[in-house]
């Protein structure tokens, strides 16, 4: 599978600006999102190829938004990275129960993220 | 019991309240019991002593109630006694004197009568009189009788102190009042004379005294002067009849040869006597001569002999020698009636002179030195000259029996006196005076006769006596004394009885209430000693609630609340506690709430960062040059120790909050340990250290969790290959010890210094900051440690230097001391087993 098309949700400006630069410039068509709402519409509008998923998120949170991609037959199959910065046990598996393909902890390096991504394109 | 040694072995609040309650109410309580017990003992002292004082004082009252009432009643009776002898002289002395004035009646009437044989006879024999018939024997006197039957009133109402005495039977018999009766002419010559015997022929001149009664007679003398009318009566006429009294041990008999004198000598001779009336006849004018009537004597005698001063009232023998009698005594004193015969006063039959009365052997010496003849100096003393009973009756007329009594010389018998004194004016009386020995009653009262020559004084015809024993006279007041002795003696017993009985009841109820009181005092002290172990329960479960509580809080239960019951001290307290325990959870759960919200905001920057600098170091922001490259590598290494530093922080506090749940479950030693050297291999590679594992084939079972122990054990190596010269060794070592399981961690580092081993586990502690800089250690991972270990009910320590002896291949110096960090863990007993 080709990954064209990267969804970044986070609500930190910083951080999704960083992310969607850095992707653009590597050739990628980034939509970014900074609340959960947001990024269904964006998901279901645009149909991205792999969603970069915060979890601490406005309106609705990460998980929510990942089950509804999960749930919704046209975006089931869509990757969900989760990134979140809340690292104990039961928020991981909290990840893992809503479907989320990956789930990383923050922070992390942009160059593993890119490696993370590109993993989903084999 | 357990409560008790528990009080007692350490200084709880049950002892020290224990101990001051006891104090507090035991001392005062044995101080009141003992002042409430020497009081009552006191009082009992006291009590009986003032009852003994009152049992003295009672029975000296009683003592002096006893003699003033036996006085008074002595008095009393002895005055009704006096009284009642009184009126029995007086009543004598008028019977006599009514007597004698029938006498008178007598005379007259006989002068009215033309003296004639016949006449004169019938008249003699018309005069005759009962007497009582003393008994003649001894043995006639033991059968006198008194009647046995009682006689009571037939109405009941006469019953309260009937009072009945029988009639006094005594023999009797009637013999003429007169000795003789006569008619005397006016020459002296006898014309008629009557005697029991008739009409007598032997008449004589009267006129002569040789021819009178006794030859003693000297009326006719007196005829002559008198008025027609006019009575003569003569003085008592008889022969002086001797005696002898004999004197033994005091007590005082008759000599039987001596004249009668009653019981004490019936055989005797009587005295035998006459009394003369005379009074002129005249007929026609013209006295023709006197008829005389000479009175026995025997009816005089009848009157005195047979009254008794006493309860036996009468008697049918007179005794002397019982001391109770009457007899009489004349106008000029003689005695002329007595129960001893040989004491009146009479005259020698043979001389017709009178025999002269009995005086002191004082007075007698003064009669034989006058060298008169006695008749004469008897009469010429002086009358009542120096009366006392210290003389003693005059031994020559003792010897001849010569001892009657003329009452005005008798000078050893001083009552003689008192009578003649005391009818004087004509009255009665009585006194006391002690008489041979005996104390006696006398009474007098004179003899209201006027007659002739007794008109003379006042004293009449004279007077009668009585004579009673004070013993006798006293027997009322005597029996009355010792009835009155008798019930105050059972007085005295009673009250020495009831004070014995007091007493024993005081102390009775002594002890009584001593007992009382130490049982007060034992039940108080029980009472106390309960009270303080009840109050201080009540104090102390409270506090042992609250230090439950608090060491629940200390444990991290902050929830931990404390049951509040009681609204006292103790119950604000624990409101307090748990106000705070509420406070101190709320601060424990913001200050969670900040790590947990801090660490998260934290990473957030943290991520821009690190994203960035990755992103440069990865070549995505274009090409970069050597030294940047070093700058950004030097602020990825700080942001990895700034993302250490936060997810230590997290750890330590949710270990500290006890929020994390440990996952226990068994495990080998051997399997956790490989677990932490696999994982810690690389870095122990970079450092070039070289470690040696002893424990693994260690198989003993620990029931720990498993992921939590390994972070513990990474720890502890990663310290020791980080704060270490690179090129060291560290050897794992351990066994296990009854439950627990050590493992130890031993290095040749520099070693920790004595002050620090303890310290490092302390959050933020770091020996030796250049190192921790060096190492990028946050500080925090050995008390994270700790926690971990001691959450499992472990322990762990620092040593420091290491032992050199024990661990040898890791040649410990002087530079390189070691040291050795010990943890145990549980070892789970059901496999261990």
């Amino acid at each position: 599978m080709k990954i064209n098309k990267i969804l970044v949700v986070d609500d930190e400006d910083n951080i999704s600006s960083y992310l969607s630069r850095k992707l653009s410039k590597l050739g990628y068509e980034v939509f970014v999102a900074s609340d959960g709402e947001t990024a269904i519409d964006i998901t279901f509008s645009r149909l991205p190829d792999i969603v970069l998923l915060d979890v601490k998120l406005p309106k609705m949170n990460g998980y929510e938004v990942c089950r509804k991609i999960k749930s919704n037959e046209t975006t089931r199959l869509t990757p969900v990275i989760m990134l979140s910065a809340k690292t104990q046990g039961n928020e991981i598996q909290q990840g893992l129960d809503a479907g989320c393909d990956l789930y990383l902890t923050k922070p992390i390096g942009f160059p593993d993220i890119l490696q993370h991504v590109r993993s989903f394109e084999e | 019991m357990k409560a008790l040694r528990e009080a007692f072995s350490r200084p709880s609040i049950l002892s020290k309240l224990l101990v001051s309650f006891v104090a507090l109410s035991a001392v005062p309580l044995i101080v009141l019991a003992y002042l409430a017990n020497r009081n009552l003992h006191e009082t009992g002292v006291e009590a009986l002593l003032n009852i003994e004082e009152m049992g003295h004082i009672n029975l000296s009252l009683i003592e002096q109630l006893r003699k003033k009432v036996i006085q008074d009643t002595v008095e009393a009776l002895d005055a009704r006694s006096t009284e009642a002898i009184e009126v029995r002289t007086v009543d004598l002395a008028n019977a006599i004197a009514a007597f004698l004035y029938e006498r008178d009646n007598d005379a007259r009437t006989l002068s009215t009568i033309l003296p004639s044989e016949k006449d004169y006879l019938s008249f003699f024999q018309c005069h005759y009189r009962t007497v009582i018939e003393p008994p003649s024997t001894i043995e006639e006197i033991r059968t006198e009788k008194k009647s046995s039957t009682i006689v009571v009133s037939g109405n009941p109402e006469n019953s309260q102190s009937w009072r009945n005495l029988p009639p006094y039977d005594f023999k009797k018999k009637s013999i003429p009042i007169y000795r003789e009766i006569s008619f005397v002419d006016l020459e002296g010559n006898e014309k008629i004379k009557i005697t029991s015997h008739g009409a007598s022929k032997d008449l004589r001149n009267i006129s002569s005294k040789r021819n009178t009664y006794c030859q003693a007679e000297d009326y006719f003398q007196h005829l002559g002067s008198l008025s027609d009318n006019e009575i003569y009566v003569s003085r008592v006429i008889g022969e002086h009849v001797p005696g002898w009294l004999q004197v033994s041990d005091g007590k005082v008999t008759v000599d039987p040869a001596s004249a009668y004198a009653g019981k004490e000598n019936l055989a005797g001779k009587k005295f035998e006597g006459i009394i003369r009336w005379a009074i002129p006849i005249v007929e026609r004018g013209k006295r023709i001569g006197y008829c005389t009537l000479a009175l026995d004597h025997e009816h005089i005698m009848q009157f005195t002999d047979h009254l008794v001063p006493t309860e036996e009232r009468f008697s049918n023998i007179s005794d002397a020698g019982e001391g109770n009698y009457a007899w009489l005594w004349d106008s000029e004193d003689r005695c002329i009636s007595h129960p001893r015969d040989f004491f009146i006063m009479g005259f020698d039959g043979n001389t017709g002179r009178e025999v002269p009365g009995w005086i002191s052997e004082t007075t007698y010496s003064e009669y034989l030195a006058s060298g008169k003849f006695l008749e004469e100096f008897v009469r010429e003393l002086p009358n009542f000259r120096e009366f006392t009973q210290n003389k003693k009756g005059a031994k020559d007329q003792t010897r001849i029996g010569r001892i009657a009594l003329d009452c005005k010389t008798l000078d050893m018998a001083p009552q003689c006196q008192g009578w003649h004194d005391g009818t004087d004016d004509g009255g009665s009386g009585s006194f006391v005076i002690l008489w041979s020995g005996l104390w006696k009653l006398t009474s007098y009262a004179a003899v209201p006769y006027f007659t002739g020559q007794y008109s003379k004084t006042k004293r009449g015809f004279g007077y009668v006596t009585f004579g009673a024993n004070v013993d006798d006279f006293h027997k009322a007041a005597n029996d009355t004394k010792l009835y009155i002795q008798k019930t105050l003696e059972e007085q005295k017993d009673s009250i020495e009885k009831v004070n014995l009985k007091t007493g024993s009841t005081i102390r009775e109820r002594e002890a009584d209430n001593r007992n009382l009181l130490l049982a007060i005092g034992l039940v108080s002290i029980m009472a106390v000693v309960g009270a303080s172990i009840i109050i201080s329960y009540g104090i102390t479960k409270p506090i042992k609630n609250l230090t439950a509580g608090a060491l629940a809080m200390r444990r991290g239960e902050l929830n931990q609340r404390i049951n509040v019951q009681s609204r006292d001290e103790i119950g604000e307290l624990a409101t307090s506690f748990n106000e705070m325990a509420s406070t101190v959870a709320e601060l424990d759960h913001m200050k969670s709430e900040f790590v947990t919200i801090a660490s998260h905001e934290l990473r957030t920057p943290i991520h821009s960062i690190l994203l960035s600098v990755t992103g440069i170091l990865g070549g995505y922001s274009g090409e970069i040059n050597d030294e940047v490259r070093e700058d950004l590598e030097t602020v990825r290494l700080e942001i990895d120790r700034l993302m250490r530093l936060v997810n230590d922080l997290l750890d330590l506090s949710r270990i500290e909050a006890r929020k994390i749940q440990l996952q226990m479950a068994p495990a080998t030693i051997s399997a956790i340990v490989s677990q932490a050297v696999e994982r810690i291999s690389e870095l122990a590679t970079t450092h070039n250290h070289s470690l040696e594992n002893s424990l693994e084939a260690e198989k003993t079972v620990v029931n720990v969790d498993v992921d939590r122990i390994v972070q513990v054990l990474i720890n502890l190596l990663g310290n020791s290959i980080k704060y270490n010269p690179d090129g060291g060794k560290i050897i794992i070592d351990g066994s296990a010890h009854e439950n627990v399981f050590s493992i130890l961690i031993i290095d040749n580092g520099y070693g920790i210094p004595d002050w620090a081993q303890k310290k490092v586990f302390d959050k933020f502690f770091q020996a030796d900051t250049y190192m921790s800089q060096k190492v990028g250690g946050t500080g925090l991972g050995l008390s994270i440690s700790k926690h971990i270990i001691e959450e499992h009910g472990g322990s762990i320590q620092c040593v420091s230097p290491a032992p050199k002896n024990n661990y040898p291949d890791l040649l410990l110096n002087f530079e390189r001391k070691g040291a050795v960090f010990t943890l145990t863990v549980p070892i789970n007993q059901k496999s261990a087993g």
